[in-house]
């Protein structure tokens, strides 16, 4: 059933193999400068190596948006998006997965009363525009840092040729590494929080985590994709949408690449925290928008004489359009789903205000008065809590999302042997899981339970203040495994 | 990767080759004109020969090239635009022996006080296939340059051309036959055209350029 399901991410996963890779080796290909074959090769290898290796940064992200938890919930989720991302390129306006997919998301939670959070909108939001501006930077510094060298060069046209041809061969497999890292959170990132894969052991040395098979198959559908559909996409891309010299192809290329890499790479991100620099956060962006972005910054640096403004309008135009369709669509789809094919879309989640949670609440430091309006009261949506809570006290929306945390009933029980026989284990070392022993069988209402006597332990470490990024970054991949534990865990 | 590489320098010294004899049909073609107008014609004769030579080579040398640039192909953003300069140099060397036969099948009788200003028209002609030929070879290896030697070239087919116009009044103001004079301002114009042709090279040269630069 879950394959049948995995068919509208599939699909969208087509979709980006056939439209995406143009991005990457439109240009190569158009100008003669790599075969098809070549290109379509090397695309297939590396967007799977990157969306297998380090595809999760950016699918983190997009989970934090919502947490899509029943299979007919993702099908609908991914399928709306790729209905929207149709009718968009129809229009003719530049738009990719990574605006349909968040549209539709936010679709999802305002349809099951789960609330979004803003913040990781703000993030994505202004990473794409973040995304377009520095891809056309880069591209410009490469130019100017390009220029001397390929006017003032001493080398033959034939070498500089040949060096053209090879690095287009490296950066472009650079480019589609980066792709499948940064784009296959749009593809099956909805399917992460329902995936029924566990980890395999290859020859007790290596590990397919449950999350990288379901990359792969997301990543071998991007590679039907390329071998399908993206010879045509290439084809109009490289010659319609910007016809480039080989060097040029070649600097706009790399500046993609780049800024592919930059959202996508979890160990550059940690890089960045370890030497106390700002980090660059991890979210999927549009390969068609980076690349136009990078060509517009080569038009600028050439003096701008030749760049079509109305690219620009019709850019920003999608940034707005693409979430809005998208979320109409996937709100649509998601009540026919429900109401007319009787499909769970979501799982019912309750939330209850008893003497157990308003304790721990009030822990928390919040009024006892700010909850007078739940005190005793069972909900079965979050908005409906946030509606009571706010007519109350003004607080804030993470306050909210916290007291909605402590109230969620979420059963639990500790199931080592469950957790070793779905290979999850591995992603505990010895000393937390014999911690996760001593509390074999123990039975939680609500997750902030388990989290609390586990976090207890220094092996789980957590900070409740974290005064830095690394803390915070400690906390995250704690978040991890401990949702990890919830979803292995849960009694049903 | 080593053969594309090896075939990459393979065309290069191909394409070396070609301008080499394009360089070495000018110096024979001032030579050749020399011995003519010094009555050495046997020698003149083994001059043209040697032209014709030259002529089959770089035909050869141009098609083997345009082969390589298609089946391998390298430098597929402007090999029409080498090709074409390619095509039109091998045109210069046609116009050296065009006009080298014409003086052999002719035999024209010049007049010796006209020698001097005849070398003088050859020389300019001559220097400008010269810097034709360094025009060409920057293109391929030093962008920057290609100018300096196409604003060098537009000078000696200038040169050319007001030599040329003063030898074609000598001969009019001379005391010869009029069939004579019209049969030598043929053969002025003849070796102007040597340097017309390099010019003609150079106008797609500098656009070429352009289109390469950054």
């Amino acid at each position: 059933m879950f394959f049948f399901y995995l068919l509208s991410g599939l699909f969208l996963g087509w979709s980006l193999g056939a439209n995406d890779t143009g991005n990457i080796f439109g240009a190569a290909v158009e100008t003669r400068m790599l075969r098809f074959k070549k290109a379509a090769l090397i695309a297939a290898i590396f967007i799977t190596l990157g969306a297998v290796f380090e595809g999760s940064g950016p699918s983190g992200t997009l989970g934090r948006l919502g947490s899509v938890d029943a299979l007919g919930g993702a099908f609908t989720v991914a399928l709306a998006a790729a209905i929207a991302i149709t009718l968009i390129v129809r229009i003719g306006i530049p738009v990719s997965t990574s605006q349909t997919i968040v549209g539709a998301i936010i679709g999802w939670n305002v349809f099951s009363g789960r609330l979004t959070d803003y913040r990781s909108i703000i993030t994505i939001a202004s990473s794409w525009v973040m995304a377009f501006v520095l891809s056309g930077s880069i591209a410009a510094f490469l130019f100017y840092l390009a220029r001397p060298w390929v006017n003032r060069s001493k080398s033959h046209l034939l070498v500089q040729d040949h060096f053209i041809r090879h690095s287009l061969v490296i950066v472009g497999a650079f480019g589609a590494y980066s792709l499948g890292a940064n784009n296959i959170a749009n593809v099956v990132g909805v399917f992460v929080p329902v995936s029924p894969f566990t980890d395999i052991h290859i020859w007790g040395r290596f590990v397919l985590t449950g999350l990288q098979q379901l990359y792969l198959l997301g990543a071998l559908s991007i590679v039907v994709g390329i071998y399908t559909y993206s010879h045509k996409v290439m084809r109009t891309v490289g010659k319609d949408l910007f016809h480039l010299s080989p060097i040029t192809a070649l600097i706009a290329l790399l500046a993609e690449a780049i800024v592919l890499f930059l959202f996508a790479s979890r160990g550059l991100y940690n890089l960045l925290l370890s030497l106390g620099l700002p980090t660059i956060p991890l979210v999927p962006v549009s390969s068609t928008q980076v690349i136009v972005g990078a060509v517009v910054g080569i038009g600028l640096a050439k003096g701008g004489k030749n760049i079509r403004y109305n690219i620009l309008g019709r850019i920003s135009l999608a940034w707005v359009t693409a979430p809005v369709l998208a979320f109409l669509i996937s709100f649509t789809m998601l009540f026919i789903m429900q109401n007319v094919f009787e499909q769970k879309v979501q799982e019912e989640t309750n939330y209850i205000f008893d003497r157990l949670t308003i304790t721990r609440i009030l822990d928390d430091g919040f009024e006892a008065a700010a909850l007078s309006g739940v005190n005793g009261r069972s909900f079965t949506s979050e908005r409906d809590i946030y509606r009571e809570l706010n007519e109350l006290k003004d607080l804030s929306r993470d306050e909210i999302t916290n007291i909605i945390g402590i109230a969620e009933i979420y059963p639990l029980m500790v199931d080592t042997i469950a957790l070793t026989q779905s290979g999850m284990h591995r992603r505990y070392s010895p000393e937390q899981l014999a911690i996760l022993r001593e509390y074999e069988g123990q039975e939680f209402r609500h997750k902030w339970q388990l989290k609390t006597i586990l976090i207890a332990h220094d092996e789980f470490a957590y900070y409740p203040e974290p005064d830095s990024e690394l803390q915070k970054n400690q906390n995250r991949i704690l978040d991890g495994q401990l949702h990890q534990l919830y979803r292995t865990f849960r009694k049903e | 990767m080593p053969l594309l590489l090896k075939t990459t320098r393979f065309v290069e010294s191909q394409i070396d080759t070609f301008l080499d004899i394009v360089s070495d049909s000018a110096t024979t073609f001032q030579l050749a004109i020399e011995d003519y107008l010094h009555g050495r014609i046997q020698e003149f004769e083994d001059r043209l020969s040697q032209i014709r030579e030259y002529e089959h080579r770089a035909d050869d040398l141009r098609v083997s090239i345009e082969r390589f640039l298609y089946e391998r192909t390298l430098i597929p953003e402007n090999r029409g635009d080498v090709l074409a300069i390619l095509e039109n140099t091998d045109e210069v060397i046609d116009n050296i022996k065009d006009s080298l036969l014409q003086f052999s099948i002719e035999m024209p009788e010049i007049p010796s006080d006209l020698n001097e200003l005849w070398m003088q028209t050859t020389k300019a002609s001559v220097a400008a296939v010269e810097q034709l030929v360094f025009a060409v070879r920057s293109f391929f290896r030093d962008l920057a340059a290609v100018n300096n030697y196409i604003h060098k070239v537009y000078f000696f087919e200038r040169e050319a051309d007001q030599i040329g116009e003063r030898l074609r009044r000598k001969i009019f103001a001379g005391d010869i036959e009029l069939s004579r004079k019209s049969q030598l301002r043929f053969f002025a114009i003849h070796i102007e055209m040597v340097s017309d042709a390099a010019q003609n090279v150079c106008d797609r040269l500098a656009i070429y350029t352009i289109k390469r630069q950054l």
